[in-house]
């Protein structure tokens, strides 16, 4: 059954939307990973127009961390200090990546843009996903159960320590400059405008080996910031490229919500460094076929494209 | 819509009647009238494109008379970048601005249209592909060749050729520039109809349809009629909604999605 998407301009199958949606919030429930950088890379597949995938992604992404961002505040498991300037990082980020966002499609590079960004970031995740559990699994079996995993080496003090305008973050307990805090809440911003991602899996490990944050409040934290933030990007995508579709973004909603509780379940119950493979395959694999599809010849040496009123 | 063709085939009768009543010797008077079996293309949740009749009666009719049918959508601005291999990836360069483009653009005719018609009409009327108007005036200027004043050259050369050929290339694979050699059905005594095909990505707006008839080469009448492609039910209002109140619209998309992923953690927690 197909349905036309009133904002996109195309028809899509809705029950393949549906099913993508359950999918890929299986996956986000089950790793705990936001899931846009998979499900904006397929919506592209499927023929969704670039723009308006990546800004309905990022409203897909405001449903899928507000009930997670709700349960950390609940149980006060975040540095909402730490969140703050993260956040007025990443409102700067995210007016900035939506003014290029609107620059990049008026000078027809916004497709080249995207998909430069995907092949960049899902090689090196799903690079290190894959050297990751692969090692893990070599653990488990050379070592059986017993196997104590090494504690990720801490950096000595550096460059991080030395960069001025230091404040106190007593739930982190931490004293550190804010430049590296705005300066990774700013780039959050800017990858939620332009790849329609949470950016959780940058934010995350530069929480943890940039920042030092204690990881007890490292999820809490990031989730409060992604809420924010990609819940600003998508009015501002609204506002002023007029790319959110309401159709594709409820099919999204409806399947990754309840795809991501399936996913949270399953995640509890199942041996994860199989389907971290597994996971790590699928990352490459969308990387691979977006960096083939650049490199290799077009079927049509031409684009057309609409002329967008701003730039003549 | 059965009615319609009725009134219509009844009127052409008359028509034709009329016309065999008046001597043998004196020139028949010509003329079109056309229909559609629909003025309104409605684009709901379900669109995957439409059909539609084209149909209408000729009087004068004769032997070696042809028919076109030509669908005209709403025209705007394209930009045309070619790819060039950079640094190993293909990017978009180049980039080449036409104005009023028709989003829709298709031809239907008795014959192939070099059959019956000559060039001049065809280019004056904008008939066919290779007639179509494409221009791109940022890179044009005029010129005297020749002694002929007013000559359009491009500054591309005859690079703009292939931007030309792009673009009914790309639009012909979505199905948006159809020519239908055939496409147009004599019936009997001067009736005809053609069927119209618009694709899944139509674009909306206000569509002329020019019903030409050619003799000797050159139309000698013709009529028009007009069909309009919108957005209707939820599209409609969903569309509208996001172009006029985009900040509204914004603010409702978040609040959405707010409730919805509250809600559903809700829901599952108390199961």
């Amino acid at each position: 059954m197909d349905i036309y998407l009133p904002i996109a301009e195309v028809s899509v199958n809705l029950f393949l939307v549906l099913g993508l949606g359950l999918g890929v919030g299986f996956l986000s429930g089950m790793f705990g990973v936001g899931g846009g950088f998979l499900m904006t890379p397929i919506l592209i597949f499927i023929g969704i127009p670039p723009p308006v995938a990546v800004a309905t992604q990022t409203n897909q992404i405001v449903a899928s961390s507000a009930s997670g961002a709700l349960a950390h505040f609940r149980r006060k498991s975040l540095d909402i200090k730490m969140g703050l300037y993260l956040l007025a990082g990443g409102i700067a980020g995210s007016v900035a990546g939506v003014q290029l966002f609107a620059f990049l499609q008026a000078t027809g590079q916004i497709n080249l843009v995207i998909s430069l960004c995907y092949v960049g970031f899902l090689g090196v995740i799903g690079g290190l996903m894959l050297v990751e559990s692969v090692n893990a699994l070599w653990r488990r079996y050379k070592l059986g159960k017993t196997g104590v995993t090494p504690r990720p080496k801490r950096r000595k003090r550096g460059l991080i320590d030395a960069m001025p305008f230091k404040v106190r973050f007593p739930v982190s307990g931490l004293y550190i400059s804010l430049i590296p805090v705005i300066a990774i809440g700013a780039m959050v911003g800017i990858l939620a405008a332009l790849m329609g991602v949470g950016g959780g899996f940058i934010m995350v490990p530069a929480m943890i080996y940039v920042l030092r944050m204690p990881t007890s409040v490292v999820i809490g934290t990031s989730l409060f910031q992604i809420l924010f933030v990609t819940a600003l990007t998508t009015f501002l995508q609204a506002a002023q490229n007029q790319t959110v579709d309401l159709v594709l973004a409820a099919l999204l909603i409806v399947g990754g919500v309840i795809g991501a509780q399936f996913g949270a379940r399953a995640g509890q119950r199942i041996r994860a460094e199989e389907l971290r493979i597994a996971l790590a395959l699928m990352v490459v694999a969308v990387c691979l076929k977006l960096a083939w599809d650049l490199v290799s010849d077009p079927a049509d040496m031409f684009e057309l494209m609409h002329v967008t009123g701003a730039v003549s | 819509m059965i009615a319609r063709l009725l009134t219509l085939l009844l009127a052409a009768a008359t028509f034709a009647g009329a016309a065999h009543s008046a001597p043998e010797d004196e020139i028949q008077p010509v003329g079109v009238v056309a229909a559609l079996t629909q003025d309104v293309v409605e684009i709901r949740s379900n669109f995957t494109g439409a059909d539609f009749l084209v149909y209408g009666a000729v009087t004068g009719l004769t032997e070696g008379d042809d028919i076109v049918v030509v669908v005209r959508g709403p025209q705007e601005d394209l930009r045309v970048m070619r790819k060039i291999r950079t640094l190993g990836i293909w990017v978009n360069r180049a980039p080449v601005r036409f104005e009023d483009i028709y989003g829709y653009y298709a031809v239907a005719s008795t014959r192939s249209l070099s059959q019956f018609a000559t060039f001049s009409a065809l280019r004056r009327e904008a008939i066919g592909m290779e007639h179509l108007r494409l221009s791109a005036p940022e890179t044009q200027r005029e010129e005297t060749r020749f002694g002929v004043g007013g000559v359009v050259v491009s500054e591309l050369g005859a690079e703009v050729v292939d931007y030309r050929r792009a673009i009914v290339r790309n639009r012909a694979r979505d199905g948006l520039y159809v020519e239908s050699p055939g496409g147009v059905e004599i019936i009997d005594g001067g009736l005809f109809r053609a069927a119209v095909r618009l694709p899944p990505v139509t674009p909306v707006g206000e569509y002329a349809l020019d019903i030409y008839l050619f003799r000797d080469g050159v139309p000698i009448a013709s009529r028009r009629t007009t069909l309009e492609v919108r957005k209707a039910g939820m599209e409609q209002v969903i569309y509208d909604f996001a172009q006029r109140h985009s900040a509204l619209y914004g603010l409702l998309a978040v609040a959405l999605a707010l409730i919805s992923g509250w809600g559903a953690a809700e829901i599952f927690r108390r199961r």
